[in-house]
């Protein structure tokens, strides 16, 4: 029994323009087992499970359904082979009721809702859950809903059910409800997978863990084998050979004036009460997984996101209230954002690299001149692409045609000609090579050294073991923890990032 | 990186020379001197509208509510004259009524994030509908002997170029100056560009898009002014035709890319000359109005799918570095 393998993949591999998400990963799941993945944001979890559902296709590697090589390369293809899959955001059809969401896409010809609510009751009440069949989905709770689309990917018949951080927005009764049902589809001889960050979950509820970190699988086991020690060991620890980050810090820099304050900052569902302080003249690191509410907070600081949700709290910068309604504003008071996603919200790419850098003067400068300057814009271009060093045929090259690193330089580029004395950095070596991720990291250090209060928001551990003078831990929604980076551990600092 | 790619605006230029050739052996009466004449003035007006609506394209909006800007404002002066009123005097207030119109566009769509194409084709028809209701006695604001000047905009020559032309040409420098040499210029394109990366580089995303509209506006009754003055009234219910759609048509095919950020005031010359070569060739060719629209139909579908080809909006593939 324990041999009976319904799911396997051998030497899965999947890179993104060159970049592995996973590499090599062999992984087996046994019929009606519970398996868990855990590792640290960027890991390749979903990755992984992405592959299984059918939603992005293998690079090298092959998957196999009952012994049987296949490769879905669509999720349907994967529900035709009996593995579905719950995501962190709902599939469902909000507007629609539950008996029409779980038929979705197989209705009849004739379709008689009567007919449909017939059955939709015979089978929730097959499966024991207590949801009515005509009640419309977006008038549910979240566990409810999660409810529907298990009993969705049941109805289609799935013997692999794949859940992403299905714990994630459940309130503690629902959550054991829900440990009850994944319990019950396991006696029906389910298979199912889930990836948690809750590690006291993952070792209560499943039967084997699988440890992933930077893309490889570190190690599959028994959950009676792992403790929660073991689990953060295997995936933190990495080989000392890894000199990319540099040794650690010696010494820290010392804290200057007080820049910025947050007190009891609010914003639903994502920030919740959430207190810091900035100092000039250092590097502060944010550490927090994925959902932890560190880029929303200083997305509300410096003004990028809209008030579309409550908003409470006060924000102090040189002791001065701010809060600025857009970025133009923090702009002029000498705040920057450098954003996490570049291509959504970090160039303009049928603008040349020279353009892309003068449009950040112009925004520091409301009141300037009407008329641009040809000259000004060619020398602020080329002064900062020697000084951040961008690699680029010439300085009217687009910025679509760069790397990835040189376009984050670009980026940085278009913030620091505005000359903030407050700089926040938000995965500032997200999707970016080698040297460029060297030459980044010399300039945000380079920066704290002149003096300029620096935020370091990084979902990666060594990045913030490399550069910061100090650590904040964020989750759920707040800072839970401060460390000295002379005090920091890599397993201090991820005890406190997981609940 | 040196790739050999033909741009929109050659390949709509190599087709307009060909039509021209063509047009010029095939068809006799169309080089004429008092063809090209007429072909010239009747797309000047065109011509303007579309340098309106290449602002609000480049700032990656629409504006379909410019006929109603090129037929109101006009309207009034023309109306308020016949009223007794001085020019200059209604002048002023047609003008004041434009900015305010530009400024609800601008207002919908920079504020209240109504889609540009919904907003405008909503005000669009409350304007046309509070002229044709409110404003206007006839369907037809006719000339009235307070105008005297007011026709020297668009008839007769200066220096020997009829006067459409050179209004056009005027509107086509002080675009390309607004565009290419002004720091509100940039803005257009950096916010047609990314609107996103533009809020966040702090640029003053929604003064700018407001600026947009109310110059659109603007532009678009200065093509009315024009239109008056050459026929010596005001006919308001162009409204109803499918003027707006020419107008697209122009700037779509002289390359401006819908999803903004991409073009210039060269791409409205070039669109304009192929629009008004093809639409006077078939005119002489006496093709009937609905098989007119049958081609221009054909046409602008051809150019929106070369459009998406060659100018994709590239938000799905920015999504990607998901792990």
């Amino acid at each position: 029994m324990s041999d009976d393998i319904v799911l396997s993949l051998t030497k899965a591999t999947k890179l993104y323009a060159g970049v592995a998400a996973i590499d090599g990963i062999d992984f087996e799941l046994r019929r009606g087992e519970i398996h868990a993945l855990v590792g640290e944001n960027g890991a390749g979890k979903s990755t992984l499970t992405k592959v299984m559902a059918g939603v992005v296709t293998l690079t090298s590697g092959a998957m196999a359904v009952d012994g049987v090589v296949v490769s879905p390369k669509s999720p349907l293809e994967a529900r035709n082979l009996g593995i579905a899959m719950v995501f962190q955001e709902n599939s469902l059809v909000p507007t629609m009721t539950v008996a029409q969401n779980l038929f979705l896409g197989q209705e009849h010809f004739y379709n008689r809702l009567r007919g449909i609510y017939i059955a939709a009751q015979q089978f929730l009440q097959s499966l024991n859950f207590d949801v009515t069949p005509t009640t419309t989905v977006g008038a549910l709770g979240a566990a409810k809903k999660q409810m529907v689309e298990i009993a969705r990917a049941v109805l289609h018949k799935a013997k692999v059910i794949i859940f992403d951080e299905p714990t994630a927005t459940l309130t503690p009764e629902e959550k054991k409800y829900f440990f009850d049902l994944v319990r019950d589809l396991k006696r029906r001889g389910v298979s199912i997978v889930f990836i948690s960050h809750a590690l006291e979950e993952a070792l209560a509820l499943a039967d084997r863990i699988t440890v992933l970190r930077d893309a490889k699988k570190v190690v599959t086991d028994d959950a009676v084998n792992f403790d929660r020690a073991r689990i953060v060991q295997a995936m933190v620890g990495r080989d000392l050979s890894n000199t990319l980050y540099g040794v650690r810090k010696a010494s820290v820099r010392k804290a200057g004036d007080r820049v910025l304050v947050v007190q009891n900052l609010k914003m639903a569902p994502m920030v919740k009460n959430n207190s810091l302080s900035i100092f000039a003249g250092q590097i502060t690191g944010v550490f927090g997984l994925v959902g932890a509410g560190r880029t929303e907070t200083f997305k509300i600081v410096s003004g990028v996101l809209k008030r579309d949700f409550f908003f409470g709290g006060e924000i102090f910068l040189r002791n001065k209230p701010a809060r600025f309604r857009v970025p133009a504003l923090a702009v002029q008071s000498g705040v920057a954002y450098v954003t996490e996603d570049r291509k959504v919200e970090g160039f303009f790419e049928t603008a040349s690299i020279a353009r892309n850098i003068y449009l950040g003067l112009l925004s520091k400068f409301p009141r300037g001149r009407a008329l641009l300057s040809r000259r000004e814009a060619n020398t602020v271009g080329s002064n900062w692409i020697k000084a951040l060093n961008v690699r680029a045929i010439s300085d009217e090259a687009r910025v679509v045609e760069l790397s990835g690193g040189n376009q984050q330089k670009v980026v940085i580029a278009k913030s620091l000609v505005q000359e903030p004395d407050l700089i926040i950095f938000d995965e500032p070596t997200r999707g970016v090579d080698v040297g460029a991720i060297v030459e980044i990291h010399d300039l945000i250090n380079r920066l704290a050294d002149e003096g300029k209060a620096v935020v370091v928001i990084s979902s990666y551990l060594p990045e913030i073991m490399a550069l910061s003078d100090r650590i904040l831990v964020s989750r759920q929604g707040k800072v839970v923890e401060e460390f000295s980076a002379l005090e920091a551990t890599e397993e201090k600092i991820m005890y406190a990032a997981i609940h | 990186m040196k790739r050999f790619r033909v741009t929109q605006q050659e390949i709509v230029f190599v087709v307009f020379a060909v039509l021209f050739a063509a047009f010029s052996i095939l068809l006799p009466g169309f080089l004429t001197a008092d063809n090209m004449l007429t072909l010239l003035q009747n797309v000047a007006v065109l011509g303007i509208l579309g340098l309106a609506m290449a602002i609000v394209v480049l700032g990656r909006g629409i504006d379909i509510s410019l006929i109603a800007a090129l037929a109101v404002p006009p309207g009034i002066v023309l109306q308020m004259v016949q009223n007794g009123h001085s020019l200059p005097a209604s002048i002023v207030t047609a003008l004041l009524f434009a900015v305010v119109f530009g400024l609800v566009n601008g207002w919908l769509i920079a504020v209240a994030e109504v889609p540009s194409l919904f907003a405008t084709l909503a005000t669009g028809i409350f304007v046309a509908g509070l002229g044709q209701a409110f404003l206007f006695q006839l369907d037809v604001v006719q000339w009235s002997p307070g105008m005297e000047g007011f026709q020297r905009l668009g008839q007769g020559a200066i220096f020997g170029v009829p006067t459409p032309i050179v209004m056009f040409a005027i509107a086509c420098v002080a675009v390309a100056v607004f565009l290419r040499l002004t720091r509100w210029g940039a803005y257009t394109y950096a916010i047609g560009d990314n609107p996103n990366a533009a809020r966040v580089t702090g640029l003053p995303v929604r003064p700018i898009i407001i600026l947009q509209y109310v110059l659109a506006t603007l532009i678009g009754s200065f093509a009315g002014f024009v239109m008056a003055a050459s026929i010596n009234s005001m006919p308001t219910r162009i409204f109803n035709s499918t003027l707006i759609y020419d107008v697209i048509l122009v700037v779509v095919l002289g390359g401006i890319g819908l999803s903004g950020g991409r073009g210039g005031v060269l791409n409205v010359i070039i669109g304009t000359l192929l629009i008004g070569t093809m639409l006077n060739g078939m005119t002489i060719l006496d093709i009937p109005y609905a098989g007119q629209n049958l081609i221009k139909g054909v046409v602008l579908l051809l150019a929106v799918i070369t459009d998406s080809f060659l100018n994709p909006r590239n938000e799905e593939t920015a999504q990607q570095g998901d792990i």
